[in-house]
């Protein structure tokens, strides 16, 4: 997967060509010798490193979450979370979620954990991003840091100079491990958090988009219905499959223990 | 091969005539807009306009509506150019996880174009076939009374097809 993702990402010209993927939340208990002093906030903890939350490149800013959208709105949250600490407009962030071979595992959507996880981790990996951009730019510019600001996906200095942020990344600038302390941006001074945003996922919905699992349409894709037990608890026993498998469109049943399911054309 | 016309498309399809609509329209035709909730025809997500009429598509025969008119929510208007219904309900925000508003939207649709300025308990009446789990009543019905109000000014304005697109 690296090595394809680099051809993949190369070729289209992107400037950040390495990923790290973290470990899953499962992983954090495993961990020892951790204190409040040195675990990161939210799911930074299992996955640390900056780039697998956000990349900036020529083509933009995209953030990357494992959770998903359930109509809960936190599509619309979390880029809200990256445009308040990136200093840029909601509508500058393309929002990847929860697709297993490019966002960080962050285990269920589900108790609602995904912006007290997901949000927390973006919100903090944006402001480190963004100190990072700042601290190129006052290189390049030789400015003290203190006199720059980012603003409308850019580093702008007293004297007006401008340095856009896809000028200051290279591939590997985002591919730093995550600090625990973060310069998040003064509550007070707030664009775009604490604010009313329209959902994003709401117009796929009404048009008839693409916006569910149902509507994924793989090629070759077979489907499958899981019979399940009776009750709680039930093991099954003994199956005859053979007058199912003779059906028009089964392709195969699956039995592993008590799991059992039909494979069928649709 | 049955004829249908879908969404203004005269499309022939050669799935068993006793197939449902909705299967002819997710599987065959790869529309995303009608839902199968239920399969049953009790909760509305398939809903469709047959001729005018909203109709359950699970529980609808392909070999019944041939050569009839059938309009999904693709057909009410497009991202560049949402229909009156739709852009109603974006303004309102109408949607919570948002799988049974195709559905929503094609009853009112069809409401608002049999009657073109429906009493509130005429639009709770129209709508009470379609079922919304998350709780978003109040904003539906929020954005089909916006919707009537937009309908009333583009007539007002003159267009001539208010509601659809073109």
């Amino acid at each position: 997967m690296p090595v394809s993702r680099r051809a993949v990402l190369s070729a289209s010209g992107a400037l950040i060509v390495s990923f790290a993927v973290g470990l899953p939340i499962s992983a954090r208990a495993q961990r020892r010798g951790r204190t409040a002093d040195t675990a990161l906030p939210g799911s930074l903890d299992s996955t640390p490193m900056l780039d697998s939350w956000l990349r900036i490149d020529a083509r933009g800013i995209t953030v990357f979450t494992g959770k998903a959208e359930l109509g809960q709105g936190i599509q619309t949250a979390l880029i809200q979370l990256a445009a308040e600490e990136l200093a840029v407009e909601p509508r500058a962030i393309t929002l990847v979620a929860a697709d297993t071979a490019r966002t960080p595992n962050e285990g269920y959507t589900a108790g609602s954990h995904s912006m007290q996880d997901s949000g927390t981790a973006i919100m903090n990996a944006a402001a480190q991003a963004r100190e990072i951009l700042v601290g190129l730019a006052s290189a390049r510019l030789q400015q003290d840091r203190t006199k720059l600001k980012a603003e409308q996906g850019a580093v702008a200095a007293p004297d007006g100079r401008r340095i856009a942020y896809a000028e200051l990344v290279s591939d590997r600038t985002l591919h730093v491990r995550a600090e625990p302390g973060s310069p998040l941006g003064d509550p007070a001074h707030r664009r775009v958090m604490g604010r009313s945003w329209p959902r994003v996922d709401i117009p796929a919905k009404v048009l008839g988009e693409v916006a569910f699992i149902q509507d994924l349409r793989l090629p070759g894709m077979v489907h499958a219905r899981v019979v399940r037990a009776p009750s709680y608890g039930a093991r099954l026993l003994s199956v005859d499959s053979a007058p199912v498998a003779d059906l028009p469109g089964v392709l195969s049943v699956v039995r592993d223990g008590s799991y059992l399911a039909v494979v069928a054309q649709r | 091969m049955t004829s249908l016309v879908v969404n203004g498309r005269s499309v022939e399809v050669d799935d068993d005539p006793r197939t449902p609509l909705l299967y002819v329209l997710r599987d065959t035709l790869q529309l995303n807009g009608a839902k199968f909730g239920c399969g049953l025809g009790q909760c509305g997500a398939c809903t469709v306009i047959v001729d005018g009429a909203p109709v359950f598509s699970c529980q609808t025969p392909i070999a019944d509506i041939a050569g009839r008119h059938v309009t999904t929510v693709e057909g009410l208007g497009t991202r560049q150019r949402p229909g009156i219904m739709q852009q109603a309900f974006i303004d309102e925000q109408a949607a919570q996880c948002g799988y049974c508003i195709a559905g929503m939207i094609m009853r009112a649709q069809a409401l608002i174009e049999r009657t073109a300025t429906p009493a509130d308990d005429e639009i709770r009446a129209a709508l009470e076939p379609n079922l919304c789990r998350c709780g978003t009543h109040s904003r539906i019905l929020r954005a089909v009374r916006r919707a009537v109000r937009a309908r009333q000014a583009a007539m007002a304005g003159g267009l001539s097809s208010p509601g659809l697109p073109g």
